[in-house]
């Protein structure tokens, strides 16, 4: 390690030091402290997951084994892939890290909505418990229908108990925690860059989170309608996925692999970005081919939208969808060619430190190009056939997910975990952890490939000898006692790093990026003076005055210029910290409450519905700054836009793709309806005046900006109240419609008609219904002289959400009433 | 830091070397499900293509670890050295050759690859093709031949050289058919009819199993193919097409009464003695008993047909295989061995 720099003195204490006790984590909405939250709970989870391996390598070691029974075995992959994939990956990366250090890295004090990712963290911690809900119940409760929870197995019928309940609620519950994660943070990035940080000079942590965020946005609308879906399915008794209703199961497989296939890269990026944070630093070298290397990422992201059918090769798509997703799957393997040689090429040529950090990330290289490679072989239609649901599956993803993801992950907990508590993890202990890990993590899986190869298929609780699996199987098991003995190192590490780990200095690897000149733990308002953003590397230009070190005369290890930026500055006078706020606990018991409502008592929904209405209403009133135009704030974004909006408009795009996967449904059951009621039930002429009444209530709603606008109190009032009016009008015409169709006897439950019918409409509906809430409660406010030009900012995302709503209709009455072709199948 | 570099040599050829012998070591030890097969003409073209896809891949790995291990090797040595590593940032040429060169790689992947799936994916099979639906079950399969008039269960038998086509049905949920010697798998959904084609090029018995996790007993889920040669299966159409056979000792005869009047003849047909009524109702059918003495497993595939296992799977199914949907009947003693006897006798 290079030679340390005398830590410096602070006077502002580390945003670990509160006297507030544990009250002041509960109602904390510091970045900083939410990422504490996330990483201790994903680690306690990883512990969870971990032991899941085990039992379930244990019931594996030999054939026909009596350990576990075939339910508990079932639970235990089921929620090992679960746990894995959305307790503890996705929360490390984007919980943790990137909740950490998007902010450290761009230069900005919070994220975007500091209360809004305090929110996303209760809300996980409540889908996490809900996911284990059903032990409360028996020790078989918990879910057992695979973490990708194949239709039809999830239908009542074939898993009636409480398991698939809590995995259905549970994983809509952890949606809702991700969505609001991702719009955070994409918002943050987008416009809380510091001053001269173009998209150009981010780091490229910060791109990986970009995109990952804009794959989160985009992706998780189309699982959290699938999961309506089987929501419906199981409680109200509809047959979106029941064969003998005309409806196909394959419709889940579609909406899940939609999602699916990009949460691959939700997790996948975020490691691509703690690796290329890594590997310069200890090459001493900057990145190479940053353009190329931003780019793959975007076109990675792109590719990943067009390839969910790879994941359904078996279900006979036909030759030609076979064709066509095997090709866009392979293109994949292009710009991850670009990124693995990209990396090779950063490596090759430097001064390289063999620090843990960087150990894992070589280890990442080897073990994800592996990963990588025998994906390409699953691209191959053919050759999935037999390959996919075997053990080379198993052992594919394992490498992709454990050797690249998870060693993404240790090599960044190496790096970075000095920044985040002021102390080393041990040096001997981490080489320890990673020479054990590299052995016993390949002897584990690599074995795999062979038992694939032999044919054994996955989630089998027992297996006949004399398969050819047995050796392998009893090799691999060994190896994975191995592998779990060398996480209990890497828990032994941090908790003793805790307690007594080597005190880290502001700039402990003389690296590159913004979070290095900061203390180490950073103050609760991270940076005294906000930097100013020049080049790419920021830090390292401010210490060594290029990008490169080439031509610099040679600077003492650890850098001399390397005082952290800001410490001798005088910390600025009108630094504002968002204060503590209880109401996103509040919202997250709402939100549980809710959930739990559903399996027991179905008033805890009114009442968890309640409560998180409530908060919201508190939450929006807790703040004087609500609606104001903030020019202090409008001043500092990289866009020139208020945070505020530019979260609408990202959420908006996350609607689009809800709607979207509603409408799909709609048109491709369509053909499929086994008769009895169709779409010529529908009452045109109504629908065509409450359309245009709908219409023009966006009409009134630019109206009644314009006169917000210019202070004119009594016409806002007016224009606002008739949007209101318009707006009841249009739900009184859908409530009129609703009845009369349930008068005549098509209820959701009828047909694939009436459950795609009400299930689309009736979520625009409830759209509608809460933007006229909203416009209500912007009306009063106006009236009351409380929302005037200074604040019509309330009035103008309002308005944005409404006119969203207001098109997003005309694409229903559209596609739904106007274009109504009637064929039965 | 050497240690490192050669750790990563070591790795790396064990890694080539493992799969060289995942390649070819599998011929020589009982291996009967592996999927490198050559078992019928599809099994052939995948091997092909799986083998093709493997050697690309293990090119580019091994450039990979390569490159990395020089890289390790040679730059490692550097730690304390004070001249500082150049900046050397991007450079165009060596960019766009390993963006092409993958490229050129994949056209080596993805033309065969699309023919592949044009071939084996058929829109269209000869008339003389023999038919055989499979219909799978939570947890057992089916095998009926509509020309012959024949239904099995965990037990189907082909012909060699003859273009098989096979249909999957469901009637509960999604399951997948999976005989690795003859090919891939195809999932078996229900409300969709998806087909196999192939022509068998080798006799035998080869196992099969089900692929797509369909519930408590999904590894249970088993069955056996038999290719047969021309010969041998013209008899077998035969033997399984005559009706069952009269019971001639006294305790199989005791058994059939037994099988009558217990709750076995609602779900299982013997034919002329019970059957199951052709619409298929869930979680209510059996598998076919009229020949069932000549089948070689039981209970979906997970054992040795014999009377001994036949006794224990009557006596409790749900303790061998969890989920089963035969009931407990208590059937002890005689009736028991007398059941078995009349079951073992219906060659």
């Amino acid at each position: 390690m290079a030679a340390q720099p005398k830590p410096l003195a602070f006077e502002h204490p580390s945003y670990l030091h509160d006297p507030g006790g544990i009250w002041s984590w509960i109602t904390t909405v510091d970045h900083k402290r939410v990422a504490v939250l996330y990483g201790i709970t994903a680690l306690f989870m990883m512990a969870v997951g971990g032991m899941e391996a085990m039992l379930i390598r244990a019931q594996l070691m030999v054939p026909g084994n009596h350990l576990l029974s075939a339910a508990a075995y079932n639970e235990m992959f089921t929620m090992h892939g679960t746990t894995m994939i959305f307790l503890v990956l996705m929360p490390l990366e984007l919980g943790f890290f990137a909740n950490f250090f998007i902010p450290l890295q761009i230069g900005a004090r919070d994220v975007a909505f500091p209360r809004l990712n305090a929110l996303s963290y209760w809300v996980f911690l409540g889908g996490t418990i809900f996911l284990h809900l059903g032990l409360l119940r028996s020790i078989y409760g918990l879910p057992d229908a695979g973490w990708f929870g194949y239709a039809n197995l999830t239908e009542r019928m074939y898993t009636p108990g409480i398991n698939v309940d809590c995995w259905d609620i549970g994983l809509l519950i952890l949606g809702v925690s991700t969505l609001l994660s991702g719009l955070n943070f994409f918002v943050t990035i987008v416009n809380l860059r510091a001053p001269g940080m173009t998209f150009m000079r981010m780091p490229m942590f910060i791109w990986a989170m970009l995109v990952t965020t804009i794959l989160i946005l985009l992706a998780f609308p189309a699982l959290t309608v699938g999961l309506i879906f089987l929501f419906a399915d199981r409680f109200l008794d509809t047959h979106f996925y029941r064969v003998s209703a005309g409806a196909t199961p394959i419709l889940w497989q579609h909406l899940f692999w939609i999602f699916g296939h990009p949460e691959v890269y939700i997790m996948a990026l975020p490691a691509f970005g703690m690796i290329s944070e890594v590997i310069p630093p200890f090459s001493r070298k900057p990145l190479f081919g940053y353009p190329m290397m931003a780019y793959s990422l975007v076109l990675i992201a792109f590719l990943s939208y067009g390839v969910w059918g790879h994941h359904m090769f078996a279900t006979g798509m036909g030759p030609i969808a076979d064709a066509t997703f095997s090709i866009t799957s392979m293109l994949i393997a292009i710009p991850t060619g670009v990124k693995i040689f990209s990396w090779l090429a950063t490596v090759w040529g430097g001064r390289l430190r063999f620090t843990t950090s960087m150990l894992f990330a070589v280890g990442f290289l080897v073990e994800f190009t592996i990963g990588g490679l025998s994906g390409i072989m699953h691209a191959s239609p053919p050759v999935d056939l037999q390959q996919t649901d075997s053990y080379i599956i198993v052992a594919h993803f394992h490498y992709v997910l454990f050797g690249g993801v998870l060693m993404g992950i240790l090599a960044a907990f190496y790096y970075w975990w000095p920044k985040i508590t002021g102390r080393f993890l041990s040096e001997k202990l981490g080489k320890a952890q990673f020479w054990i890990t590299a052995w016993a993590f390949n002897a584990t899986f690599f074995p795999m490939h062979f038992v694939g190869v032999l044919g054994m298929p996955r989630r089998i609780y027992t297996y006949a000898p004399h398969m050819g699996w047995d050796f392998w199987n009893y090799f691999e098991s060994v190896n994975a006692f191995i592998l779990g003995f060398a996480f209990l190192l890497f828990f032994i590490n941090i908790i003793w790093s805790a307690m007594d780990g080597e005190i880290a200095s502001s700039d402990p690897w003389d690296a590159r990026t913004l979070e290095w000149s900061i203390p180490s733990p950073p103050p609760a308002f991270n940076f005294a003076a906000v930097p100013m953003v020049t080049s790419r590397d920021a830090f390292w230009v401010r210490k060594y005055g290029t990008v490169g070190t080439h031509g610099v005369a040679p600077a003492i290890a650890g850098g001399a210029a390397a005082a952290p930026i800001g410490a001798h500055a005088e910390v600025e006078e009108h630094i504002h910290m968002p204060a503590p706020s209880l109401y996103p606990l509040i919202f997250a018991l709402g939100v549980f409450l809710m959930g739990v409502g559903c399996l027991v008592w179905t008033r805890l929904i009114i009442m968890g519905g309640a409560v998180t209405v409530m908060s919201v209403i508190g939450m929006v009133f807790e703040y004087p700054s609500f609606g104001k135009f903030d020019p202090a704030m409008i001043a500092e974004s990289t866009l020139g836009l208020d945070h505020r909006k530019v979260g609408m408009w990202a959420f908006l795009g996350s609607e689009c793709v809800f709607f979207a996967s509603l409408i799909s449904t709609y048109m491709v059951y369509k053909d499929r309806n086994l008769g009895g009621f169709d779409a010529m039930i529908l009452n045109i002429p109504l629908t065509s005046v409450s359309t245009f009444v709908l219409l023009t209530s966006s009409l009134t709603m630019v109206l009644a900006l314009a006169a917000v606008q210019r202070d004119d109190r009594k016409w806002s009032v007016f224009w606002l109240a008739s949007t209101v009016l318009f707006g009841c009008i249009f739900l009184g015409g859908q409530a009129f419609e609703f009845t009369d169709f349930v008068m005549q006897g098509l209820k959701i439950q009828t047909n694939l008609f009436g459950q795609t019918f009400y299930t689309l409409v009736g979520f625009h509906g409830i759209h509608v219904l809460i933007g006229v809430c909203w416009l209500i409660v912007l009306t009063i406010a106006v009236a009351r002289g409380k929302i005037g030009k200074d604040r019509s900012l309330a009035v103008e995302i309002g308005g944005l959400y409404w006119h969203f709503v207001d098109i997003v209709w005309v694409i229903i009455f559209t596609l739904i009433y106007l274009m109504r072709t009637v064929k039965h199948a | 830091m050497r240690s490192v570099s050669r750790l990563n040599k070591f790795v790396g050829s064990g890694l080539l070397a493992a799969m060289v012998f995942a390649f070819f070591g599998c011929g020589n030890f009982n291996a009967p499900m592996q999927t490198f097969a050559s078992g019928s003409d599809l099994a052939k073209w995948i091997t092909s293509l799986y083998i093709q896809i493997t050697i690309w891949d293990s090119i580019v790995l091994a450039i990979v670890l390569i490159v990395l291990a020089l890289a390790i090797f040679v730059f490692s040595t550097r730690e304390g050295d004070p001249t500082e590593p150049h900046e050397h940032e991007s450079d165009l040429m060596l960019e766009l050759a390993w963006t092409i060169a993958p490229a050129l790689i994949l056209m080596f992947i993805t033309i065969p690859t699309v023919r592949t799936i044009m071939r084996t994916q058929p829109s269209k099979w000869p008339a003389n093709a023999i038919t055989v639906q499979v219909h799978a079950h939570q947890w057992w399969w089916e095998f009926d031949y509509p020309g012959l008039h024949i239904a099995t269960g965990d037990e189907v038998h082909i012909p060699i050289n003859r273009v098989i086509h096979f249909e999957l049905y469901s009637d509960d949920i999604i399951h997948s058919f999976w005989i690795p010697a003859l090919g891939g798998k195809r999932d078996v959904i229900p409300g969709q009819v998806n087909q196999i084609t192939l022509i068998p090029s080798v006799t035998g018995e080869f196992y099969g199993q089900c692929a797509e996790f369909c519930g408590l007993s999904h590894a249970n889920m088993r069955f056996r193919m038999v290719v047969d040669t021309a010969d041998g299966f013209k008899q077998w159409v035969a033997a399984q097409q005559a009706p069952p056979v009269e019971p001639q000792e006294a305790a199989a005869k005791n058994g059939e009464k037994i099988f009558k009047n217990a709750p076995c003849a609602i779900c299982h047909t013997v034919r002329g003695i019970s059957g199951f009524s052709k619409q298929y109702d869930y979680g209510f059918r059996g598998p076919d008993l009229t020949h069932f003495g000549s089948r070689g497993t039981l209970a979906g595939s997970i054992f040795d047909n014999n009377p001994k296992n036949l006794a224990m799977w009557i006596q409790d199914p749900e303790k061998v295989k969890p989920g089963a949907r035969m009931p407990t009947l208590g059937l002890r003693g005689t009736d028991l061995h007398d059941l078995v006897a009349y079951l073992e006798s219906l060659k």
